[in-house]
């Protein structure tokens, strides 16, 4: 097989995220490409939780997908969820001791769930009971059944390796884990570095764990044999990093120079926070590489606060938030948009609005990011699509927020933050640390910070030797206040003016980017994390016949207006889709201010889980072919 | 020679207070402060946040900071730990510190940052023309507002020794030399320090005038017994609890003075350095390289390779 498709499921808090964690870097040290996402209630323990995971033959996948050809059942729970996941012909391994679970029994589902699952059983003739729906499965849909008896195997452990009873719970991932090695063929060696990354240090969880992964595997095999086998992976050398979006923008904070970040805890942010926290000071072979001053401040308030005054000493400061955290930053932010200073918000995404899907993912705040704060100020936006483009905006904001002396607001979402992925190795080559106009030692002295002449002045920073004066009023040369009309007009106009001289120094094919063909029949538009799905959609729909391009859209501020005219302007309009997670079409709106290009169709999605490929196939189908100008995709449990 | 140094403090900028108002004495207390303390320009910051006493950081000549309301000691505090070689003190109305900004004044207590808070007490709202504010008491009814006040003072010197300031007292805008005692102690104290200072709004204020002040105030140093200083940790509830005990008169007498002070306690600024011994110690933070003269990060792949080791995947060649 060129791709195997995964679904893993139970309650939260019941060591799912472990599967993951052990199989991702397994199937990467092999070659594959790996891609995993974790949907998850606003719960710690007891919701249903569950893994998404690809792994490809063909190096790094792009993008999710359904059905899987795997899905691994902790609980009752997940067999009644995702019944429906499973391809025909694939495999299910449930909990022999809940075969006579019934559905009305799951009190942790929703009931809306519920209902449309009752529903769908009574349609298909399912008995609403974990035996009926294995039946069905197997009956109908030729899927083969893996029966484990988990209390035999908590048994097993407690007799064979003197687990405590108690403990014994916190291997069922293993079990699923076995069943995945055994269908799909996994070498003994790869799960051994997985579960070294999983357990590092702790020898006899490794060992447990190995062994019982190993009984599983050798049971399962010796029944079904190895279905699930992937190609020879077409990567044979090279290097990749294995993490989640939050690991890996703080990584690029990291080689980025980051010396002050801020955060309130707040999901889907904070763990990039908590990773920087743990590496407060860097550094390799004792030798001294620098140090990080993290702070969890009272709210986000301080923390954006505190990050704009990091700033102003030359630090480069930033501080990561979601939805409901950067509401309460918009003030501050107009604070540093009035007074040129370079700061960067790492903004993740979730469903709003108000708390709305605290754990989902959306992209329902760029036209929130672009407009936030009263009055009118520039500010540069940007978003990223992938794992890796997240790696060189995270540094790149850093660049554009000192060199243009504006706030940097680097729009991310919950769909990226949490996926694992197999990310190539970082080019260095394309890394660089600009500074733009910073001064760490200046003249003594009182400064005049703000240059009726010079929208981007000299920036010496507190502690330079020069003094300088800030306000949030409107301020003159010095910075002091002035309410005097002409001088508003002029430091008014002399902010905008460094919006105008990013558009002209930031390179268009960086902001903007078609991929595919010009001449294509249609064009998919997006930004953010539609880019993975829209590129792999674009490949199965030329299968189809049908040809398309993708135009990515990377800064939305400043807007490279021309060049996105100039790609529009090739294609009939009446096949130009919009592509993104939320209703409105906020990306398309801002197209159209910038172009005055009008967008008639749209693909949307604001359920909060992700895009999967095979929904957008089916909807630019019904867009080109069924005539429909607004396609609602809802996939995904 | 103190007046004279105090010259060098002040810049062109007007005030443009009432006249009379507190604000004025309180500014040139902090100026004969820094001139006495011969405060570095460079390397001082006075940070602020909004309202009539927010206004100070443009007439003193140091670095000014003059953020947005109630939010100068979250300001303060990025500037401090990003660069602890910078003194940094902070002004703010009552308004400001304990009405929208009081988060922040109890978390920089929880800390001990090294840093000055400087309330402008004068129980209004002045730049909105007078509305109560947080320190207005229960039942009064300042010229200014149209009907008592039905809302609990909060009491300034209880709730920043109950946050964790180390450095609590409390002065008059009008003794200008007490006030400027009061300001070099607290820039010399070493953890987060704060003054209360009662002021006179000449234009709102009917109830707390100078008069009023006149005939209550009173200097703690001149107490018999009154020793407020932590010199042990064992003494520490004790002089807290006799601290809040002492802020809570507010009749015919009123203190002014050093309520408390532990200098024992660790700075947030320590304890960052002990958790990292490397924190602020080659250079500040924010002072620190990040990147080699070619533009080239500090931290190059190899160096990426050994600190994140646990996510990097290495594919063997396969034949």
């Amino acid at each position: 097989m060129k791709d195997v498709y995964l679904l893993v499921g139970g309650a939260q808090g019941s060591g799912l995220e472990t599967t993951a964690q052990v199989l991702a870097p397994a199937f990467a040290s092999l070659g594959y490409g790996v891609l995993a996402n974790r949907e998850y209630y606003s719960n710690i323990v007891g919701r249903h939780s569950y893994i998404h995971m690809r792994i490809s033959a063909s190096g790094e996948p792009k993008a999710l997908s359904y059905p899987v050809d795997f899905v691994g059942a902790m609980d009752a729970e997940s067999v009644f969820t995702h019944w429906d996941d499973i391809r025909e012909g694939g495999y299910l391994l449930y909990d022999l001791g809940v075969a006579r679970t019934r559905l009305i029994q799951i009190a942790s589902m929703e009931p809306e769930l519920k209902n449309r699952l009752m529903e769908a059983y009574k349609k298909h003739g399912i008995q609403p009971t974990v035996q009926g729906v294995v039946d069905y499965l197997e009956k109908e849909k030729g899927v083969k059944v893996i029966g484990v008896s988990f209390t035999a195997v908590f048994n097993m452990l407690v007799k064979k390796f003197g687990v405590a009873r108690a403990q014994a719970q916190r291997f069922r991932s293993s079990i699923l884990i076995g069943a995945i090695v055994g269908l799909t063929g996994l070498d003994p060696q790869a799960v051994d570095l997985g579960l070294e990354r999983r357990f590092a240090g702790r020898k006899r969880l490794v060992e447990i764990n190995r062994e019982l992964i190993r009984a599983v595997a050798e049971e399962v095999s010796s029944e079904h044999g190895t279905p699930l086998k992937l190609d020879q992976p077409e990567v044979t050398e090279g290097e990749y990093v294995v993490a989640t979006g939050n690991d890996i923008v703080a990584m690029a904070k990291i080689v980025g120079g980051v010396k002050y970040q801020s955060y309130y805890p707040i999901t889907p942010a904070s763990d990039e926070s908590v990773f920087l926290e743990a590496h407060e000071h860097l550094t390799v072979d004792g030798k001294d590489l620098g140090n990080i001053v993290v702070l969890q401040t009272e709210d986000e308030i301080a923390a954006i606060s505190s990050a704009i005054g990091a700033a102003l000493t030359g630090a480069r400061s930033s501080t990561a938030t979601s939805g409901p955290g950067f509401s309460l930053m918009v003030e501050a932010l107009g604070w540093a948009g009035k007074n040129d200073v370079p700061v960067v918000i790492t903004y993740y995404q979730r469903g709003g609005p108000s708390t709305g899907l605290p754990t989902r993912g959306s992209q329902s705040d760029l036209l929130y990011s672009l407009y936030a704060s009263h009055g009118e100020f520039p500010r540069i936006i940007l978003s990223s699509g992938d794992h890796l483009e997240a790696f060189y905006d995270a540094i790149e904001a850093y660049n554009l927020a000192e060199k243009f002396q504006m706030p940097v607001i680097h729009l991310l979402d919950k769909f990226l933050a949490n996926m694992i992925a197999s990310m190539p190795f970082p080019e260095w080559s394309k890394i660089r640390i600009e500074r733009g106009k910073v001064l760490f030692e200046a003249p003594r002295g009182p400064w005049k910070r703000f240059p009726q002449d010079e929208p981007i002045a000299d920036r010496p920073v507190l502690g330079s030797g020069a003094w300088t004066w800030y306000t949030g009023d409107e301020h003159n040369e010095w910075g002091h206040i002035t309410e005097d009309p002409i001088n508003r007009t002029i430091m008014y106009e002399r902010r905008w003016k460094k919006l105008e001289i990013a558009d002209r120094e930031i390179p268009v094919e960086f902001r903007a980017k078609l991929y595919g063909d010009a001449g294509a029949d249609f064009l998919l538009v997006g930004w953010g994390s539609v880019k993975i799905v829209a590129l792999e959609a674009l490949k199965e729909l030329e299968a189809k016949g049908f040809k398309g391009a993708y135009l990515h859209l990377r800064m939305f501020s400043p807007f490279p207006a021309k060049y996105v005219e100039g790609v529009l302007s090739r294609f009939d309009p009446e096949r130009v889709i919009a592509v993104e997670h939320n209703y409105l079409g906020q990306a398309a709106r801002i197209v159209t201010m910038e172009t005055g290009f009008k967008f008639r169709k749209f693909i949307l999605k604001w359920s909060g889980r992700p895009m999967y490929v095979m929904e957008l196939v089916r909807g630019v189908i019904d867009v080109l072919e069924g005539g429909k100008s607004r396609v609602v995709l809802t996939y995904g449990k | 020679m103190a007046s004279r140094g105090a010259v060098a403090y002040r810049t062109e900028v007007w005030s443009d207070w009432c006249p009379g108002c507190g604000d004025f004495g309180i500014l040139a207390a902090m100026q004969k402060a820094f001139a006495e303390l011969e405060l570095d320009p460079a390397n001082t910051v006075v940070v602020s946040g909004i309202g009539c006493s927010s206004k100070t950081p443009h007439f003193i000549n140091v670095n000014g900071v003059h953020t947005i309301h109630g939010r100068g000691i979250a300001f303060a505090t990025g500037i401090k730990l990003a660069n602890p070689r910078l003194t940094v003190v902070v002004n703010g109305g009552d308004g400001d510190l304990l009405g929208i900004g009081v988060a922040h004044f109890v978390a920089l207590g929880r800390r001990n940052i090294d840093v000055t808070v400087i309330l402008h007490n004068n129980q209004v709202y002045g730049l909105t023309k007078g509305q109560a504010s947080p320190t207005l008491r229960k039942g009064e009814k300042v010229k200014s507002i149209p009907v008592p006040n039905i809302q609990d003072a909060v009491n300034p010197i209880a709730l920043a020794i109950a946050s964790g300031y180390t450095f609590v007292a409390r002065g008059y805008s009008l003794w200008v030399d007490h006030l400027k005692e009061l300001i070099k102690k607290a820039i010399q104290h070493k953890g987060a320090a704060f003054i209360d200072v009662l002021q006179p709004c000449v234009t709102y204020n009917d109830i707390y005038t100078a008069e009023y002040y006149r005939e209550r105030l009173y200097k703690l140093e001149e107490e018999p017994g009154w020793d407020p200083i932590v010199r042990d940790p064992s003494e520490d509830e004790e002089k807290k609890a006799a601290a809040i005990k002492k802020a809570e008169e507010w009749g015919s007498r009123i203190p002014v003075g050093i309520f408390y002070v532990n200098p024992l306690k660790d700075t947030f600024e320590d304890r960052l350095q002990k958790r990292n011994p490397y924190y602020n110690s080659a250079k500040p933070p924010a002072f620190e390289e990040i990147s080699s003269g070619d533009g080239k990060p500090i931290i190059g792949p190899d160096e990426f390779r050994r600190i994140f080791s646990k996510y990097i995947v290495s594919v063997r060649r396969h034949g």
